[in-house]
C-alpha cells in the first residue's frame, strides 16, 4: 500500500521525491502547508482544493486539465499579479493567491447562477441578439461591462528589472524536449553556435513524467526510463560549450528573419541563421456532458501531477483512451496505490501495445473497447460518469449505459501538434490525421516551406520520444550541412540519421506515421 | 435593379443592407472571409473629431445609423460611447478643436492634469493637452459586421464569401462581375477597400492611392478599467478596452507595406504604452496581427461613379471607416437610386 500524506504520495516503486523546505502560502487568506520545489497548482491540488477559476461567461466551474501552461484555467492573482498560470510557478514563503473569477471566491461563487438560470433565458450569444431597445441595450452594456475581465487592473506599477538582449547564433533550436535537445546536440558537436530555448525552468519536456521503459533496439535508448533519457541527454548538451541553454524562455513570434522570445524579463531579439521548431504536442480534449467539470483532466496533466510533484491525482480514476498514454497512465495510477475504474475506448479493439494492455487487464482494470463517456457527473467536482456503448455509426447505443463510480476522469485521446509558431511564419500548413492534426509541409530533411525553418519530434507529426530524438538529429545536421559546417562526416551522419529512421519507423506501428508523413511532403520533392 | 457589391467589409455590407430596403436586388462577393480586411481588424474607435467638414457631417450621421441599425437588424454591436480622447504634446495639434465645434460638437479641451483626474494610471507627462469628444467611443467591428451580414441576409441579399470577383466591362458600360461564373448587374461597387485599388486598376482606371499598414496587438484580459478611446496624435499611439477587458491598442500606420505582423511594431508599441499607462507594464501580450486600408484623396472618402459607366467607387475610408462608412454607404445607395432613376 503506497502511503499518502497531506494528499502527497511518500513512497513509491519507482520514483522517490524529493520535497523541499515547508513553506506557508496562503489561498483566498486560507494558510496551506506546501513544499519548496512544488508548483502553486500542485499544491493548492493536494490541499484539497479543486476550483480553480470560473468561465468566462457562465461562471462554471474550472480546475485543473494540461499541468503544462497550455489550458489557462488555473489562471490566477500571485502576489497582486493577475493571470498567473499557477500550474508553472513555484510556491515560495508567505505567497499570496487569489482566484480571480467568480465572487466572492471561485469556489463559491453566487454568479454560478447564470449557468442554470440565465443561460435557460439569454442562451450563448444573446449579448448580440437580445436587447434591442436602445435603453434596455446600454443599460445592458454598462452592466456587462462591470462583470467581465479576468484579472484585477495591477495595483502597483510592475517593479521587474525589463532589459533587452539581441543574440547572433547558427542554429536556434525552439523547444527543449527529446526533439530540441537531440537538435541542439548535434548542431552543437559540429561546432554550430546554438541557443537553446525552453518555456519550462527544465529540460527533457514531457520526458520529465514518463516513468515506464522504452521500447526498441538499444541503440536508442531502449529498456532506459523516459526520466533517465532525459537526464542522459542533458548531460550531453551541457557537455558542448558552444551551446547556449536559456530557461523559461517563451519564443513568441518568428518575424521573416528575427525570433522574439521572453526570458523572465528580458525581452530578447534572436537572428539566427537556421531555425528548429520542435515545441511538441499537446493534449486533445473530448466533447461529452460536462467534460469542463473539475476532475475531468488531460492524462498528461495527471501524469505530471502524480510523477513530478508526487500528488495523489484522485482515488478512483476513469481512462478515456487505450491508447499507450491511457494504457500506461493506468498502470502507473496502480503503482500509486489509484484505483482504476475503466478504460473505454470507442475503437473495436485496443489502441496502445499489447504489453501494456496486458499489463493492466492482469490488474485487474476492465477495457471497454467500442464504448464512448456520454457525460460526467456531479456539481462542483467529478463524482462519477455514464459510459455507453457505441454502434457501427459511432452512435451510442440506447440502453447500454452505464454509471462508473470515479472521482476523476482521464482524457488520453491523443496529442495535437503545437504548430502555432510554425502557422506564424508562414509555412505551408496541412491537416494530416495520422500525424494528430495540422502539421507543415516538410522535405525530408524536416525543412519546411519556409526555408531555413525545421521542424522536429511531435510538432512535425505525433510520434513518440524515441522518434523525436532521431528527427531532431536529421534536422540539426541538415540545418548545418547547409551552414558549410560538418564537411564530409556530417553528409554521411546525416543519411545515415536517414536510414535510422527509416528502420525505426519500418515495424506495423510505423507505418501509421509514415503514410502520414506521405501525405506532406513539399511538392518540390516529390519526383514526377 | 442589380447590384453587385465587391468587398464584404462595414462599407459593403451597409451599402447591401439598404439597398435591399430599397427592393433593389443585391449580391455581395467577399475574396476571402468575412472580417478579412480592414474591417474584421480595426481596433472600433468611433469619433468625429475630424479636420473637415464633410467628414465630421458623416461621422454624426453614423451615430444615429448605428443606433438605428441595433435596433432595426435586432443586433447588439456591442457599442460604448465612453469617450474619444484625444492627446497631443501642442495645442497645435488640437488646432482644429473650435472648427469642430462649430458643426455642434460637444469638446472638451483639458489639460493633461484634468485627464489625470478623470483616468488616475495616465502619465501626465506624456502629453500636455487633450480634445475630448463624449459622444466618441468604442464599437466591436466584428459585431458590426456580424450584424449587418445578418441584416443582408434577412432582406434576401446574397454574400458570396471565398469569391474573387472582377469587373465586366463591355464597350465602357458595367455588364456585372465574374466571379466563377457571371452574375449580371447593372451597377458595381466597389468598395474593396485596400484592393479597391487593384480593381480600378484593373479596369485601367488611375488610382494613385497609398495602401498603408497597421499593425495592433491584444493584451490579456484584465477587469475593464479603461472606459475611453485613447489617440495619441503625436506619437501615433491608440489604445482602449475591449468587453472582454483586453487591451486592444496600436500606432498609425505610415508605411506601405506588407501584411505581416512585425517585432520592430511590438517593441515601438511596447515603450509607447507603457509611457501613457505605466500600469500596463508587465501584461502580456496575447495576439498581434497587421491590416490594410487605403488611403482616400486628401484624407477624404472617394464616393461617386467613375468613368467607367455603372461602377460606382466606395472606398478610401483610411482609419475612418468605422466612424463614417455607414453614412457613406446610405449616401451611396441614394446616389444609385438617383443615376437609375434618371
Amino acid at each position: 500500500m503506497v502511503q499518502v500524506k497531506d494528499g502527497r504520495l511518500m513512497e513509491h516503486p519507482i520514483l522517490n521525491f524529493r520535497r523541499g523546505k515547508e513553506v506557508t502560502i496562503y489561498f483566498n487568506g486560507k494558510q496551506i502547508k506546501a513544499y519548496e520545489g512544488e508548483t502553486v497548482a500542485s499544491a493548492l491540488y493536494a490541499a484539497g482544493i479543486r476550483v480553480f477559476s470560473r468561465s468566462f461567461r457562465w461562471h462554471r466551474p474550472r480546475g485543473f486539465f494540461c499541468a503544462i501552461g497550455k489550458c489557462s484555467a488555473c489562471m490566477m492573482e500571485v502576489d497582486g499579479v493577475p493571470n498567473v498560470r499557477t500550474c508553472k510557478v513555484y510556491v515560495r514563503d508567505g505567497m499570496q493567491i487569489r482566484t480571480q473569477t467568480g465572487f466572492p471566491s471561485a469556489e463559491r461563487d453566487i454568479f454560478a447562477i447564470s449557468d442554470k438560470i440565465i443561460d435557460r433565458i439569454f442562451p450563448h450569444g444573446s449579448q448580440y441578439t437580445k436587447f434591442n431597445n436602445k435603453l434596455i441595450r446600454d443599460f445592458v452594456l454598462s452592466q456587462l461591462r462591470k462583470m467581465t475581465g479576468f484579472g484585477n487592473p495591477p495595483k502597483k506599477e510592475f517593479q521587474g528589472n525589463a532589459s533587452y538582449e539581441e543574440i547572433h547564433c547558427d542554429v536556434l533550436v525552439i523547444g527543449g524536449g527529446p526533439a530540441g535537445m537531440s537538435a541542439a546536440i548535434n548542431a552543437g558537436k559540429y561546432g554550430a553556435k546554438v541557443l537553446l530555448l525552453d518555456e519550462n525552468p527544465f529540460l527533457g519536456g514531457q520526458l520529465v513524467k514518463q516513468t515506464h521503459r522504452f521500447f526498441g533496439s538499444a541503440k536508442h535508448k531502449a529498456g532506459t526510463r523516459g526520466i533517465k533519457i532525459a537526464k542522459i541527454l542533458e548531460e550531453e548538451l551541457r557537455k558542448i560549450p558552444n551551446v547556449d541553454v536559456r530557461l523559461e524562455t517563451k519564443a513568441f513570434g518568428i518575424y521573416g528573419r528575427e525570433v522574439g522570445a521572453v526570458e523572465k524579463d528580458k525581452l530578447l531579439r534572436i537572428i539566427p541563421k537556421k531555425i528548429v521548431v520542435a515545441t511538441g504536442a499537446y493534449e486533445r480534449t473530448l466533447i461529452f456532458e460536462n467534460n469542463d467539470l473539475p476532475g475531468v483532466y488531460g492524462a498528461g496533466g495527471v501524469q505530471t501531477l502524480m510523477n513530478v510533484y508526487g500528488i495523489k491525482p484522485g482515488n478512483r480514476g476513469l481512462i478515456v483512451g487505450s491508447g499507450n498514454v491511457g494504457l500506461i497512465l493506468s498502470y502507473q495510477l496502480l503503482q500509486a496505490g489509484v484505483e482504476v475504474s475503466a478504460i473505454v475506448e470507442a475503437m473495436p479493439r485496443i489502441g496502445g501495445y499489447f504489453v501494456h494492455a496486458a499489463k493492466v487487464r492482469r490488474l485487474g482494470v476492465p477495457i471497454y473497447v467500442r464504448h464512448t463517456i456520454l457525460r460526467a457527473l456531479g456539481k462542483d467536482r467529478v463524482e462519477g460518469a455514464v459510459i455507453a456503448q457505441l454502434d457501427e455509426k459511432w452512435k451510442p447505443i440506447p440502453g447500454t449505459e452505464k454509471k462508473l463510480d470515479c472521482d476523476f476522469i482521464c482524457v488520453a485521446v491523443g496529442l495535437s501538434p503545437t504548430h502555432e509558431l510554425l502557422y506564424q511564419a508562414g509555412c505551408k500548413m496541412k491537416f494530416v490525421p495520422e500525424l494528430g492534426g495540422l502539421v507543415p509541409l516538410r522535405s525530408k530533411y524536416n525543412e519546411t516551406s519556409v526555408k531555413g525553418v525545421y521542424i522536429a519530434g511531435d510538432v512535425a507529426g505525433v510520434e513518440e520520444a524515441t522518434a523525436a530524438i532521431m528527427s531532431g538529429r536529421i534536422a540539426a545536421i541538415h540545418a548545418i550541412v547547409e551552414l558549410g559546417m560538418g564537411g564530409e562526416e556530417a553528409k554521411k551522419e546525416l543519411e545515415e540519421a536517414l536510414k535510422d529512421i527509416e528502420e525505426f519507423r519500418a515495424g506495423p506501428f510505423g507505418e501509421r506515421i509514415v503514410c502520414g508523413i506521405e501525405k506532406c511532403i513539399l511538392a518540390s520533392e516529390v519526383e514526377l | 435593379m442589380k447590384v453587385a457589391i465587391i468587398g464584404a467589409g462595414i462599407a459593403g455590407l451597409a451599402t447591401a443592407y439598404f439597398l435591399a430596403k430599397e427592393g433593389v436586388k443585391v449580391k455581395v462577393f467577399e475574396q476571402k472571409f468575412l472580417l478579412h480586411g480592414a474591417s474584421g481588424r480595426n481596433s472600433g474607435g468611433l469619433t468625429a473629431q475630424f479636420k473637415d467638414e464633410e467628414l465630421i457631417k458623416l461621422a454624426l450621421r453614423s451615430e444615429e445609423l448605428y443606433e438605428k441599425l441595433q435596433s432595426e437588424i435586432g443586433f447588439n454591436f456591442l457599442l460604448r460611447r465612453s469617450g474619444y480622447l484625444k492627446l497631443a504634446k501642442t495645442k497645435e495639434e488640437l488646432e482644429e478643436v473650435e472648427f469642430q465645434r462649430r458643426f455642434g460638437l460637444k469638446l472638451k479641451l483639458l489639460h493633461a492634469e484634468e485627464v489625470g483626474e478623470i483616468f488616475p494610471d495616465i502619465n501626465t507627462n506624456a502629453f500636455k493637452f487633450a480634445s475630448y469628444y463624449p459622444r466618441g467611443g468604442v464599437v466591436f467591428p466584428w459585431a458590426v459586421i456580424w450584424g449587418l451580414a445578418k441584416g443582408c441576409k434577412d432582406l434576401g441579399v446574397e454574400i458570396h464569401d471565398f469569391k474573387k470577383a472582377e469587373v465586366v466591362v463591355e464597350n465602357g458600360k458595367v455588364k456585372g462581375v465574374s466571379a466563377g461564373e457571371f452574375h449580371e448587374a447593372e451597377v458595381v461597387v466597389n468598395s474593396a477597400g485596400a484592393w479597391s485599388k487593384e480593381i480600378n486598376e484593373k479596369l485601367g482606371i488611375k488610382d494613385e492611392r497609398v495602401i498603408v499598414k497597421e499593425e495592433i496587438c491584444v493584451t490579456e484580459s484584465i477587469r475593464p478599467y479603461l472606459d475611453p478611446y485613447i489617440l495619441h496624435v503625436s506619437n501615433g499611439l491608440f489604445l482602449s478596452q475591449s468587453m472582454r477587458g483586453e487591451i486592444v491598442g496600436g500606432i498609425v500606420g505610415k508605411s506601405n507595406g506588407g501584411v505581416g505582423s512585425s517585432f520592430d511594431f511590438l517593441v515601438r508599441y511596447a515603450k509607447l504604452a507603457t509611457n501613457l499607462v505605466p500600469k500596463l507594464k508587465g501584461l502580456s501580450i496575447l495576439r498581434q496581427w497587421a491590416g490594410v486600408y487605403d488611403e482616400g484623396i486628401n484624407g477624404k472618402p472617394v464616393m461617386g461613379f467613375s468613368k467607367v459607366q455603372g461602377l460606382y467607387q466606395l472606398n478610401g475610408f483610411g482609419r475612418n471607416g468605422m466612424s463614417i462608412a455607414l453614412a457613406c454607404a446610405e449616401k451611396a445607395t441614394k446616389e444609385i437610386l438617383n443615376a437609375q432613376l434618371r
